[in-house]
């Protein structure tokens, strides 16, 4: 049994304590949020602001082929831990993660673009074998899926893949583990074994943990890579999947949450500004939600946030194990997609 | 030496490629260096709209000094002439060049250019001293007005921004080789393989420029040198000078025994 301190308490930092705690390690946790609960300023982890969609094979569009296999093999290990939760907190699963596929789609007048996706897409089954590939949908079988959806859109199911609702899954792996939680506790400086706060107290550990995000940069060779999204109330609009435009020119998801709550996101912009929501972004996200789902219309307008993805110059996750010391960083869009696979490589490589 | 000239500037490479929409950093940085071109593209507004850098251009400046490469910042997202004059302004604050590429857009689906407000905004930045790189449609009448205005290069476009047709006016394009023969010809923006750029640089063409051919490609550096081996090729080969077609395939050499076609 080792004794660990993880500075930052993000999906990775979280999960990382969660499951040490669970094979009876001693584990503490250090983050300067206030507490477990999101703010929703984007202001904490990028975790809370992101949509929390589990789709290794719609990430391929952009994502290399690595990031498809740790998301296809972190799937099912999300669906054990929301599990594991709803037992523990007496609550149910698909409060924490909901597998009912998601949609690709397109206006008939982007087929192009569509075909580009797809053609990206068609990697997929020799790279897991558990993702299989994009099915066309008729325009009454996707009626019957998303009756919501403009009339004449293309579509095409991505099956097997889900999403977690971050809102209810960060809280619940806080309060579902064994961890000590110090929130409030900014660590300024890590070594192996050893983690100063900002206030100046000194803390030894067996192993330390950096799974910091953008405040491991005196570390790593981090950018913040800023992205927008905005919250809708829509209630009476069904919506019961993640879905994701394929446009020339955006690149546009819509994912439900609970409350007839409907996230619309993200714009990806090399820009470390935190600053709210632009003009541009917030029109453009909006315009793409409604031209798919023109029953958006009157749905009403909650909440924009800004927030950033720690990325690494080559854009993937970064595991470093030295003797007492971890680094765990660089999720950059897709922490919610990888982060059990990659927490459970480094506890293995860790050899805890 | 066959060298490309861009407002007194000599380069020897002919490839000018765009940063944007690449997987990462580091796959723009290998396709920079595996293109091996010397004047690299960026688009500026988004970026500096906020708070600025975020590493990003700093990488990418980087791998260009490395290269002796040079920084072309574009307008790239401006739809005025008002916008593009002010990022054009901010850009040569900051990375101490006068070059910009002038991009103003006037439909947003197509990103087609807006001749109207390029050639105010050309107008404008030459008085300021600014070496403009405009990006232009095809047509001849346009293109000589902004040659009028001050331009050395015009950079008329092959297809829309990202669509890869390749050169959808050959045409207009050839018109314009022949009645501009002294100006500097880059097709900018449409070119999706290889042998789109190998077609304009056989049209005389003096170079190409590139992005989404390069950054969607499914391994990018190797796109990238591809473009920079063709862009050479094709060059030679328009210098060499092109066997003019003929109707019939003529066998270069006699074939033995087979003097005439009988039938």
């Amino acid at each position: 049994m080792a004794k660990l301190g993880i500075a930052g308490a993000g999906v990775a930092g979280r999960l990382l304590a969660y499951q040490l705690a669970a094979r009876g390690h001693r584990v503490t946790v250090f983050d300067p949020a206030a507490g477990p609960e999101p703010v929703g300023d984007g202001s904490g982890a990028a975790g809370f602001t992101a949509a929390g969609m589990l789709s290794p094979l719609a990430e391929l569009e952009h994502a290399p082929p690595e990031v498809a296999q740790l998301g296809a093999r972190s799937l099912p290990l999300w669906q054990q831990v929301a599990a594991a939760l709803a037992a523990r907190l007496e609550t149910r699963a698909d409060s924490y993660l909901r597998c009912a596929g998601s949609l690709l789609l397109a206006h008939p007048s982007d087929t192009g673009s569509a075909q580009r996706v797809l053609a990206r897409l068609k990697l997929a089954p020799a790279l897991a074998p558990r993702l299989a590939s994009p099915q066309a949908l008729s325009a009454a079988e996707l009626g019957v899926l998303e009756p919501e959806l403009a009339p004449g859109m293309h579509a095409w199911l991505l099956a097997g893949e889900g999403q977690v609702f971050p809102y209810a899954l960060l809280p619940a792996l806080a309060a579902a583990s064994e961890a000590v939680w110090c929130w409030g506790a900014r660590v300024s400086r890590l070594s192996p074994g050893r983690l100063t706060l900002a206030d100046g107290a000194e803390h030894a550990f067996d192993w330390v943990v950096d799974s910091r995000g953008l405040s491991s940069a005196d570390a790593l060779p981090l950018r913040g890579v800023r992205g927008e999204v905005l919250w809708l109330h829509a209630p009476g609009v069904a919506l019961h999947r993640p879905l994701r435009l394929m446009h020339p020119r955006h690149r546009v998801y819509m994912v439900p949450r609970p409350g007839d709550v409907v996230v619309v996101g993200a714009s990806e912009i090399e820009s470390a500004d935190r600053s709210p929501v632009s003009l541009r972004s917030a029109v453009e996200l909006m315009a793409a939600a409604h031209s798919a789902m023109p029953a958006l219309a009157e749905a009403r307008i909650l909440h924009l946030e800004t927030n950033l993805r720690p990325a690494l110059p080559d854009n993937l996750p970064l595991t470093h194990i030295e003797p007492g010391l971890i680094r765990l960083n660089g999720l950059f869009r897709h922490g919610w997609l990888m982060a059990p696979a990659l927490v459970d490589d480094a506890i293995a490589a860790a050899g805890l | 030496m066959d060298t490309l000239h861009l407002y007194g500037t000599h380069l020897h490479s002919r490839l000018l490629l765009g940063s944007a929409g690449y997987p990462s950093p580091s796959v723009l940085a290998e396709a920079i260096v595996a293109s091996a071109t010397q004047v690299v593209t960026v688009g500026l507004k988004r970026t500096l709209a906020g708070d600025g850098d975020n590493g990003f251009l700093q990488g990418v400046l980087q791998t260009l000094r490395a290269q002796g490469a040079r920084l072309l910042p574009n307008t790239a997202g401006c739809r005025s002439a008002r916008e593009a004059v002010q990022l054009a302004r901010m850009a040569r604050e900051l990375y101490d060049t006068r070059w910009i590429k002038l991009e103003v857009v006037g439909d947003e689906y197509t990103l087609q250019p807006d001749p109207w407000q390029l050639l105010e905004a050309a107008t404008i930045l030459i008085a300021e001293g600014f070496q403009v790189f405009p990006y232009c449609t095809d047509d001849l009448v346009s293109c000589q007005r902004l040659l009028d205005a001050g331009c050395e290069v015009l950079m008329p476009w092959g297809a829309p921004i990202g669509s890869g047709q390749g050169l959808l006016n050959p045409w207009a394009l050839r018109t314009l080789r022949e009645r501009l023969p002294d100006t500097v010809l880059i097709v900018d923006a449409g070119i999706g393989a290889p042998s789109h750029a190998a077609a304009a640089m056989e049209l005389g063409f003096d170079a190409v420029l590139l992005n989404s051919a390069v950054a969607h490609a499914s391994d990018p550096a190797l796109m990238a040198q591809a473009f920079g081996q063709v862009v050479a090729g094709a060059r030679a080969g328009y210098r060499a000078g092109i066997m003019a077609p003929q109707a019939m395939a003529v066998a270069s050499t006699p074939v033995t025994g087979r003097p005439f076609l009988i039938g």
